[in-house]
């Protein structure tokens, strides 16, 4: 899997096994945490077994970023639109979380699609900024309340930046990562976007740079987020890559651009720790041919021959 | 490039054939004690001149001897951060398997990424001139590994990188 999934499996999962056994009341209270950022919550009491409780908790936004008690711009819209009348948005939801929705599975029919665009609720939420600018972005026009800066969370205490324009918008991402062995190699992964932009079957992707210092076009940002241990990365999308149904594609992609990059950096990390075993033990082999061979030289040295038990029987049956 | 390597893995594996003449030699200071000298220095008598072989600025090979024991401090090019952090994690790799290994020591001289430390015992259990040739595979092997290891990591990113931009057209 080299793509991210925009729904979390495990929600889906969960939701699919409580959707086939709605007769069997069963007590079920799962958190988790998604691409450590993103907290879950799903609840079903004995009590009500057809009503479900999901909850999302955001990362807290930073000062910069818009929000709307906790949710990203466009947030709750994007919920009515996407889930449609069968869900019931709680307010004010769960301690601890910025969003609930209760699902009666009484009242909607949970067929798999449903649940699939359920378990994408990361996807609606987070990228609910991003839609708002992208299809103005495709209808060619700049979404009037918006600032000529956009910043978007997309972790804790993160935010990346878009420049909306009429015919372009620029998305810049300060990308920063903890440890150290994890910066420098998403340093190199990020410079091989930049590689792999030039390749003549991507002309259409969006254009793509990397950069150790704030583009330009970041100007004007507040200082203490254009410290990026990782770089700059900005691409530009324009209309065609937001026509139609790759808006959602595309929002999924930037939204989760972070994750994207460490989930890899992470797995080649564990690639190489296989491959440096492997090679350990090869090594070590190696070694053991310095040590001379001392059953080998014993064998050949045996002034006798030990008898097995079939040898024998053989020898007296002659 | 290749011939360069070959010269100098040859000059260091001339010098440790020449150096590898150990013998049990049990401590001048401390009755019943038996420690590689080479790490104790405790007499000057007992230690000869140590022999420093650079292939470049980067690379190079300390070669300590003393009576009882001999040491073998390697230093391996690191051209980017890519590359020394690669270097850093396989060598700690290795590192923290030397029991395994017998002959590394479990932490480098200071200056250098990786030592051995060969005594008479070891000598005495294995072949001296298998042994030799395990360093100088050892050291043929790092080199590959390191470069395989930064190879994989920039195909992975370029695999990762076109994938993802695949995703807007």
């Amino acid at each position: 899997m080299i793509l991210l999934q925009s729904h979390s499996r495990f929600l889906l999962q969960t939701l699919l096994t409580r959707a086939q056994n709605l007769d069997k009341a069963v007590e079920l209270d799962y958190q988790w945490i998604e691409f450590d950022d993103v907290r879950y919550h799903v609840q079903v009491t004995m009590k009500n077994p057809n009503i479900l409780l999901l909850s999302v908790s955001l990362p807290n936004p930073p000062p910069e970023a818009m929000s709307f008690d906790g949710l990203p711009l466009g947030a709750i819209e994007a919920i009515k639109t996407t889930y449609g009348t069968g869900f019931q948005i709680l307010d004010p939801p769960r301690d601890g979380f910025s969003l609930t929705l209760k699902l009666n599975f009484s009242k909607v029919r949970p067929d798999e699609e449903l649940l699939t665009k359920l378990a994408s609720i990361r996807e609606v939420v987070m990228g609910a900024p991003l839609k708002i600018i992208f299809k103005h972005l495709a209808s060619r026009t700049v979404a009037p309340e918006l600032d000529r800066l956009v910043a978007i969370m997309h972790r804790p205490n993160e935010t990346f930046f878009l420049v909306p324009q009429a015919d372009k918008v620029t998305v810049a991402f300060p990308m920063r990562f903890k440890d150290s062995v994890d910066t420098v190699l998403a340093t190199s992964f990020l410079k091989e976007f930049v590689e792999a932009r030039r390749a003549a079957a991507l002309n259409t992707a969006p254009s793509c740079s990397w950069s150790p210092t704030a583009p330009q076009e970041l100007e004007g940002a507040p200082k203490e987020t254009l410290s990026a241990n990782a770089g700059f990365v900005t691409f530009v999308i324009f209309p065609r890559h937001v026509e139609g149904k790759k808006l959602d594609r595309t929002v999924w992609n930037l939204s989760t651009f972070h994750a994207y990059v460490s989930y890899h950096v992470k797995f080649s990390e564990g690639f190489m720790h296989t491959r440096m075993r492997r090679r350990v033990e090869s090594m070590i082999q190696a070694l053991d041919q310095a040590k001379p061979l001392e059953k080998a030289r014993s064998m050949n040295n045996k002034s006798f021959k030990r008898l097995g038990l079939n040898d024998v029987n053989h020898t007296n049956s002659k | 490039m290749a011939n360069s390597l070959r010269l100098y893995l040859a000059c260091i594996k001339n010098t440790l054939e020449a150096a590898m003449c150990l013998q049990n030699f049990p401590c001048q200071e401390v009755e019943r004690h038996n420690k590689p000298e080479v790490e104790l220095k405790t007499s000057p008598e007992l230690l000869l001149n140590p022999v420093l072989i650079c292939r470049n600025e980067a690379e190079k090979c300390l070669i300590e001897t003393s009576i009882n024991s001999l040491r073998i401090s390697l230093k391996v090019k690191q051209a980017d951060e890519l590359e020394n952090i690669l270097t850093k994690k396989f060598l700690r790799f290795l590192s923290m398997r030397a029991e395994a290994f017998q002959v590394l020591r479990r932490k480098p001289v200071q200056g250098y990424d990786i030592s051995f430390l060969i005594t008479n015992y070891h000598c005495e259990e294995m072949q001296k001139q298998k042994l030799i040739d395990f360093i100088i595979q050892f050291m043929e092997d790092i080199e590959k590994e390191i470069r395989d290891l930064k190879e994989s990591v920039n195909t992975r990113g370029r695999l990762v990188a076109t994938e993802f931009l695949k995703q807007f057209m």
